[in-house]
């Protein structure tokens, strides 16, 4: 196991460096940093060498990168341009502890209620609330996630015009520090709705189908004709046979959420790692680009080997050698 | 003469679909006396099957099960859930078909003939651990204490099916199930499971029900035959009646297909022909009567399940029973000319 677990991480290694290079390379062929100072009058050629020495772009791109690794395994990314020059390790990692503070919460809402509803569908298939499920399921997968945001806002302003007074903030992240504990929460409330809301949808559909899956096979017959209790057939037998499918779909939506969600981030002006990125990329800040690929490569990688190492943990019949 | 372990009275399953009503089985009656070995034998789809899970209450909501089922002189079909729970694993137990899906992959044989034990007897984890191997021992499972936490798919099949039995008996049922207990398995461990529910029945002085579609693999255990087709009770007697004294066409096609391994291999088998007829469209009369080799214009009828000899209880369901063993003699005869 943890031998297994070692190699795994090793191997997480050239796939790091495979696919960051993918995506230097993109963002390197994909504009000119310096075009934007073509236009600009009050810029001298030191202003053109400082750009071309910050990114090395006398060089090769396969050079370039070389120097970028080098620096990014020792935790330096390099300024990032856009934001003042900041240092772009940094300022991805505050802004994904700010990601982080919407999507844990969201995350544990989404396992609770997608756990419960697909358990509950799936054990009373075709009743009325099964299908209610399963109608707004659909409702949840196929809306952008937007229009929930935006809905949620409206809802929100109205109570403002109507009462003079709205119960969540619409904008803007506030913190305990700062606001005090009751802000914060009013602020957070929004944007870790929209984010349950988008979630829940698709995970308790999967959770459904894994349950179905699980209660039709022959070992929960065999758990009825030894007389268990219901209860105790779905849960031990049932649900903990339903939960192994689940892990996968789980690991990655968390390292989805925690990677910052562009939509629902910026719609709520929350300043974690999706609008970062959006700007990053739109102003062709490569080490801010490159930094943010970094930490979501990272987390997905890493929420896979613990989804890995979960599956064996739960299914006796996976051993790693 | 007291009263049967079980009775099963005008026994009718229908599943509803959108094709029309399945009609698994049909007004079928038995009994089963205590301690007894009955074997409901029959193809698939002859409502054997679902007959047991009738019996167990494990068939899905949407059956609709008609008809009594009494046990001990309790009515199952009229019993709660809760009640129901009570009997099951208890004094009515019931081993699978397929040893290799019927146990729980994420919990240790241990654990699950604990569960079925602590399901229904007041007994500490400890106690119910040593009655489990004490369990696996008799079914031949070496080293059963270790064996207690290995996980169903470090067993073989043919022990995943001993355990499975096992599990069964923990709770020393009146009434034991075996719903094809050695289809899934190869022939050399059909048999060594086989002898495991003679040895348990022994052990336990349990019934058992053993649903086959295996003629051949009751001969030795059975004392009474129960045969079944579209649903149907077709025949039912003694072993040895049934054997050598069928006066059922059906029984009669299922014993030509038996492969025999001693004796005159010189003719072919005789497999019965056609296929076992759709549940929602069956056959006008007698359901049999499209692949029977002996139907007349009288078959266009359905033909009543009628004694033919009241001392054994010999019953069969076939218009031409009383000339079956004249027709069957004029059969042989050129064949054996023949040869």
């Amino acid at each position: 196991m943890l031998a297994y677990a070692v190699r795994r991480v090793l191997a997480t290694v050239p796939l790091l460096v495979l696919g960051t290079f993918i995506v230097y390379v993109l963002v390197a062929v994909s504009g000119d940093p310096l075009a934007k100072l073509a236009t600009c009058n009050t810029c001298d050629q030191s202003a053109f060498d400082r750009i071309i020495d910050l990114y090395d772009l006398d060089k090769p791109i396969p050079e370039r990168y070389a120097n970028w690794i080098v620096n990014a395994v020792q935790g330096d990314f390099g300024p990032a341009v856009s934001y003042g020059s900041l240092d772009a390790g940094a300022l991805v990692l505050e802004r994904a502890a700010n990601s982080a503070r919407i999507a844990i919460p969201a995350f544990l809402i989404i396992m609770a209620i997608a756990v419960a509803l697909g358990v509950y569908s799936a054990v009373n298939q075709y009743s009325r609330l099964d299908y209610a499920v399963t109608g707004l399921s659909f409702l949840g997968i196929s809306l952008p996630t937007f229009v929930f945001a935006l809905l949620l806002q409206t809802i929100m302003i109205w109570m403002l015009d109507g009462f003079g007074w709205r119960p969540f903030y619409v904008t803007g992240m506030r913190t305990i520090e700062l606001d005090g504990f009751l802000d914060m929460i009013r602020s957070h409330v929004l944007p870790v709705i929209t984010l349950v809301l988008v979630l829940t949808a698709s995970e308790s559909r999967f959770q459904r189908a894994a349950m179905l899956e699980v209660i039709n096979s022959d070992y929960i017959r065999t758990a009825r004709a030894k007389g268990v209790p219901h209860r105790r057939v779905i849960l031990r037998h049932g649900l903990r046979n339903a939960l192994i499918p689940m892990v996968t779909i789980w690991a990655l939506d968390f390292a989805a959420l925690l990677g910052g969600s562009v939509v629902t981030e910026t719609i709520f002006a929350w300043p974690g790692l999706g609008p970062l990125f959006i700007s990053a990329v739109t102003q062709l800040d490569l080490n801010l680009t490159m930094a943010i690929v970094m930490l979501t490569s990272l987390l997905v990688i890493t929420f896979n080997l613990i989804a890995d190492l979960a599956y064996g943990w739960l299914d006796p019949r996976i051993r790693y050698e | 003469m007291t009263a049967p372990l079980l009775e099963v009275e005008d026994l009718r399953v229908t599943f509803g679909t959108d094709d029309g009503d399945v009609r698994a089985v049909q007004g079928l009656s038995f009994t089963v006396s205590e301690g007894e070995t009955l074997a409901v034998v029959g193809e698939s789809g002859s409502g054997k099957t679902v007959a047991a899970l009738a019996i167990m209450r494990l068939l899905p909501r949407y059956a609709r099960i008609e008809g009594s089922i009494r046990f001990r002189g309790t009515s199952l079909l009229d019993l709660d859930d809760d009640g129901m729970r009570g009997l099951q694993g208890d004094d009515l137990a019931m081993v699978f078909q397929d040893p290799m899906t019927a146990l729980n992959p994420v919990i240790t044989v241990g654990d699950q003939i604990v569960e079925a034990i602590r399901t229904h007897r007041d007994v500490t984890e400890a106690a119910a651990r040593d009655r489990a191997a004490e369990l696996l021992d008799l079914v031949g499972i070496p080293e059963p204490r270790r064996r207690l936490d290995s996980y169903p798919h470090e067993f073989s099949g043919g022990m995943r099916q001993r355990a499975m039995i096992a599990m069964a008996i923990s709770n020393d049922p009146k009434l034991l199930i075996a719903d094809e207990p050695t289809t899934a398995l190869d022939v050399t461990v059909q048999a060594q499971v086989m002898e495991v529910i003679r040895r348990v029945q022994e052990a336990t002085g349990t019934a058992v029900m053993l649903v086959t579609h295996d003629l051949g693999l009751v001969a030795g255990t059975a004392d009474r035959i129960q045969v079944m087709y579209g649903g149907r009770l077709f025949e039912s007697g003694d072993t040895d009646t049934v054997f050598y004294g069928s006066r059922n066409p059906y029984t009669l096609g299922l014993m030509a297909s038996i492969p025999s391994a001693v004796g005159r291999t010189a003719h072919r088998l005789e497999p019965i022909p056609g296929s076992p007829p759709s549940l929602i469209n069956l056959p006008e009369g007698c359901v049999f009567g499209p692949r029977c080799a002996f139907a007349t214009d009288a078959c266009r009828s359905e033909p009543e399940l009628r004694v033919v000899d009241a001392a054994t209880g010999h019953a069969t369901r076939c218009h031409r029973a009383d000339e079956l063993p004249a027709l069957i003699a004029a059969r042989a005869a050129p064949r054996e000319a023949g040869a």
